[in-house]
């Protein structure tokens, strides 16, 4: 049974919400690319529906293009939980290693990716009296990748419900923790730099004169 | 390559003089003339006024203002300007050629004379004939005519609801159609002093919010859980209280200078005081706060005087930056003028602001002089369209905004107005153009529903042959697949 191929087991995780992530931790399959590719579109996804949103629903603002937030969005807030949860489940007896962690919560990404897609595509044929029809969409798929990334978590540690609830929200917390030494560690380099700066302008000026 | 960097050099170097000439073009003011882009950025921008001379008390022959606080535009043609340090009222031709009369003391009808002391507003009424004195530190207003004589005066009300502790310095005065006197009050923050014809009080009028500050916020909260004692020791949260109004038509314009606060700064008031612009979120001054980093200071626009035009126009007067905003009816920014400076067109401290035909008047207390702003080619035709436009007829706005734009390519209320009109005359394509050069979504919105049915009409058959052929190849897909499936597991059935 289940003799699937890499996309065909995506296909089978997202649409069995309870078993899929069960299923294929029982058959050791998830593909690393096909996750690193899910969230190389999430990332895309990202600026197709802050560019590209139809203009009857949303004004973007388009002075300038800042891609930083994008991957900020993306890829840094993806990491950060990857890296969160398995700090975190690694000290609650969770059996997930890294590499599944990031496999299974890019699996259930997937609605949450196709949802913006589609939104972004739609709202170009609606007008904004029908909007109603895009947030049921957007609701629908971030939902969809709510349940899914509860699942994984619970199929990849192979935690009760409880304590996937409990494990999550010491994710959360864990990523708020290391975003925040991440910008401290920013700050820091910066004050260096510009100590050193001073210090380079001073003696640049006390050997010029 | 080479044909390509011929290209990128001939377009900076237009880009570069294209800059120049713009400059060069407003280079009449003594400032650099702005105005707001889509993204709400200031940018370059032509002058819809220009400073035509600054007229001072000796021009006039009456001798030198001394701090001319107020200027009203009456029904007669003249001007009659409050010659505060002065204690007196100079009325002045429409020209401002000469000094009509000189108003220094009244006489009632008893024989008693009366002068005034440091006035601070003046309003003549068109339908009774009364000039309106704020004679603000003899605590009063003085009615009287225009031949100078007293017909009555209001002091402070004698009743609980005033309050006696009060003081009562009239700042500002104007009466409506029906005799009603509206006083603009010195530290009075409850709203404007409000009299029946009689010169009976009948209580206050638009009061001011208090902005929703975090303080504010958190003080509420705080006081949800403190002792009545302690509630009734702390500091209150008083709004900020009207500085200056006028009246056009039935409602009251009212504005506060303030340079923290930012709700209830310019009021549209009905009959009943409720605030028109209340739901709108309008920011009337600048959009951002600018920081001068020679004074360590943030100089926000604080509106000390506001003017109702004939056309509905709003003008706004700024003293930190002395500049004058003049917004259109729906309080769309139309123009900036003005500038803190020493030349004609800049002004030291910025008083009062009166709009008068194609002219603009400005006092100014510390130059002592009322400056005269004209209209440019610009400003009409702008003027021009946006009455038109705010009439609702869009369509005849639409050659006037298109020559607006060929004075000033960036002006935004320009591609709005052309979007409204191709809207209304049926043009959805252009109108979605040109609503998305003004960022205007809901117009862009409209444009777009007739724009899509538009479509379907023209191509209802190619659409309905198009769905029928992906129905059959979606069924015939599926088919194919169910019958895949089938035989899989017949053929797995059979090795089992």
């Amino acid at each position: 049974m289940y003799e699937l191929t890499p996309v065909q087991w995506v296909i089978h995780a997202i649409t069995h919400p309870v078993e899929g992530f069960e299923d294929m931790r029982w058959k050791k399959s998830g593909s690393l690319k096909i996750a690193f590719f899910i969230v190389f579109m999430l990332f895309l996804a990202g600026i197709a529906a802050e560019r590209l949103y139809g203009f009857n629903h949303y004004v973007p603002y388009d002075k300038i293009f800042n891609i930083v937030p994008y991957i900020v969005k993306s890829f840094v807030i993806f990491g950060a939980w990857t890296v969160g949860n398995w700090a975190v489940c690694t000290l609650l007896d969770g059996e997930g290693t890294m590499k599944n962690i990031c496999i299974y919560s890019a699996y259930s990404l997937v609605p949450y990716v196709a949802q913006l897609f589609i939104t972004t595509f739609l709202s170009h044929f609606l007008i904004r009296d029908e909007s109603v029809f895009l947030n049921i969409i957007a609701i629908i798929g971030t939902g969809w990748t709510a349940v899914l990334l509860f699942s994984a978590i619970r199929s990849v540690h192979q935690y009760s419900a409880v304590k996937t609830v409990f494990a999550i929200i010491l994710t959360i917390a864990a990523m708020l923790i290391m975003l925040f030494l991440l910008i401290l560690l920013l700050f820091l380099i910066q004050q260096v730099a510009i100590f050193f700066m001073t210090l380079f302008t001073e003696i640049s000026y006390r050997v010029k004169s | 390559m080479k044909k390509f960097f011929k290209k990128a050099v001939t377009a900076a170097l237009s880009v570069i003089l294209c800059g120049y000439t713009a400059i060069s073009a407003s280079a009449k003011e003594p400032y650099d003339v702005y105005n707001y882009d889509r993204w709400g950025e200031p940018i370059p921008s032509q002058a819809g006024y220009t400073a035509e001379r600054a007229v001072s008390g000796y021009d006039l022959e009456v001798g030198e203002f001394n701090m001319p606080s107020d200027i009203f535009c009456a029904f007669d043609g003249n001007f009659y300007i409050t010659d505060t340090g002065n204690n007196r009222i100079v009325a002045v031709d429409g020209e401002f050629s000469k000094a009509v009369e000189v108003y220094d003391k009244f006489t009632f009808s008893d024989g008693r004379e009366t002068t005034l002391k440091k006035p601070s507003g003046v309003f003549v009424s068109a339908e009774n004939q009364l000039m309106y004195i704020a004679d603000t530190e003899n605590s009063r207003v003085l009615i009287t005519n225009l031949t100078g004589n007293a017909v009555g005066e209001i002091t402070k009300p004698d009743t609980e609801i005033y309050g006696s502790q009060r003081t009562f310095n009239p700042q500002r005065v104007i009466a409506d159609k029906a005799g009603n006197v509206y006083v603009v009050l010195n530290n009075i923050t409850t709203g404007a002093a409000m009299f029946s014809p009689n010169g009976e009080f009948m209580g206050f009028y638009g009061a001011n919010r208090v902005q929703p500050t975090a303080e504010i916020i958190g003080d509420y909260v705080s006081g949800i859980f403190m002792s009545e004692e302690k509630r009734a020791r702390r500091t209150r949260n008083v709004p900020t209280g009207i500085t200056s109004f006028d009246i056009e038509g039935d409602f009251i314009y009212t504005c506060t200078s303030s340079s923290t606060q930012t709700t209830d700064t310019v009021k549209k008031l009905n009959a009943a005081g409720k605030n028109i612009f209340a739901g709108n979120e309008n920011i009337f001054g600048d959009y951002s706060p600018m920081y001068d980093t020679s004074q360590n200071r943030v100089l926000a626009s604080a509106i000390v005087d506001i003017d109702i035009a004939e056309d509905g126009n709003i003008n706004c007067l700024d003293l930190t930056m002395g500049r004058i905003f003049q917004y259109d009816e729906d309080c769309n920014l139309l123009f900036i003028v003005g500038t803190n400076a020493s030349q004609v067109g800049g002004f030291r401290q910025a008083a009062a602001l009166e709009s008068c035909g194609d002219r603009l008047y400005v006092t100014d207390t510390m130059k002592n002089t009322v400056t005269i702003f004209k209209e440019t080619d610009f400003g009409e035709v702008v003027h021009k369209a946006s009455t038109l436009h705010n009439g609702g007829y869009y369509e005849e706005a639409l050659n006037p905004w298109l020559e607006v734009l060929k004075y000033d390519g960036t002006y935004r209320r320009a591609y709005l107005g052309i979007a409204a009109a191709k809207l209304r005359s049926g043009e959805y394509e252009e109108a979605m153009k040109y609503a998305k050069l003004a960022d205007a979504g809901k117009i862009y919105d409209k444009a777009f529903e007739g724009y899509r049915l538009e479509f379907i009409r023209n191509n209802f058959e190619p659409i309905l042959l198009a769905l029928i052929f992906a129905a059959i190849a979606i069924a015939g897909t599926l088919k194919i697949r169910k019958d895949k499936k089938a035989a899989l597991s017949a053929e797995k059935n059979k090795e089992e």
